[in-house]
């Protein structure tokens, strides 16, 4: 007896058809000569995969995906991008460039086949839908969980952008002339 | 969608990346690659998290993203006073430290 899900089908497809478009997208980034478009590109990467976080229950990671990768972190690309003007890179064919693509295709062969041949015994934790339902929701989860048993990489996480904030400081602030012309 | 599709996924997203890491010669460009693959990683974490209800794999994709939002800010900052110096684009003629 043929019996499907409706919803569980129309699910599975557009899980499908968003991963697809987010392997083309990426493709499109690599693939693109001028930089722009491969910042274009890669902004539709990010929001097929803040699509797929929100496809796999993951709601607050899809908002922190979209405002920080799709928003702070490509704007600045195109910032650089239109400070350094997006000149063309001419992509001709050398054996360095062969030589990493089998490199690269000789490591997908084996990922795929480690995803496919074996598998380890899951160790599921305590969070079904429902316990994130009755606690309230995917962000209270998360900060239930990051406040309690991940305080130590949370604020080790504070620590890093404190010092990314001034190490670019410190960048562009005192290296804006050559070497050179400031020892005269 | 089961456990293959998403390592299927990110092991192509992952892939994409490196190869366009290390076939492309212009540094932004090259920094979308490592986003990419960082981005890969994400995906996995949070499916992975959705199959064995747990909340760990979506921290671990909050702290990647921490990280490379600052690498990416540092990175974007030194590509931008080799540039600088040097007005090229090219990470072939970046061979010298000593501008």
């Amino acid at each position: 007896m043929l019996e499907f899900d409706l919803f569980e089908l129309t699910k599975a497809t557009v899980t499908l058809l968003v991963g697809f478009t987010a392997v083309l997208a990426s493709l499109g980034v690599i693939l693109c000569s001028s930089p722009i478009y491969c910042a274009l590109y890669l902004i539709g990467h990010m929001i097929c995969l803040a699509l797929l976080f929100l496809l796999y229950n993951a709601e607050f990671i899809a908002a922190v995906q979209i405002i920080v990768y799709a928003g702070a972190v490509m704007i600045l690309f195109l910032f650089i991008i239109a400070l350094l003007g997006g000149k063309k890179e001419v992509q001709e064919p050398s054996l360095e460039r062969t030589l990493a693509v089998l490199f690269v295709a000789t490591m997908l062969g084996e990922l795929f086949l480690s995803a496919t041949v074996g598998s380890t015994k899951p160790i599921e934790g305590g969070f079904d839908l429902e316990t994130v339902a009755e606690v309230g929701g995917s962000a209270k989860a998360i900060g239930l969980e990051l406040f309690t048993r991940h305080l130590v990489s949370f604020e080790l996480a504070s620590v890093l952008l404190l010092v990314a904030a001034i190490g670019i400081i410190c960048l562009s602030k005192f290296s804006y002339v050559p070497a050179r012309r400031r020892m005269k | 969608m089961g456990h293959q599709f998403v390592l299927l996924i990110s092991a192509c997203i992952f892939c994409i990346g490196a190869v366009g890491f290390l076939i492309r010669k212009n540094p932004l460009v090259m920094f979308m690659s490592v986003e990419l693959m960082l981005n890969s990683v994400n995906f996995l974490l949070v499916g992975y998290s959705n199959f064995l209800k747990s909340m760990d794999g979506q921290i671990f994709a909050l702290m990647i993203m921490t990280v490379a939002a600052a690498e990416v800010v540092v990175g974007l900052a030194i590509i931008l006073t080799i540039f600088r110096t040097r007005h090229d684009m090219d990470v072939d003629h970046i061979n010298t430290l000593k501008g």
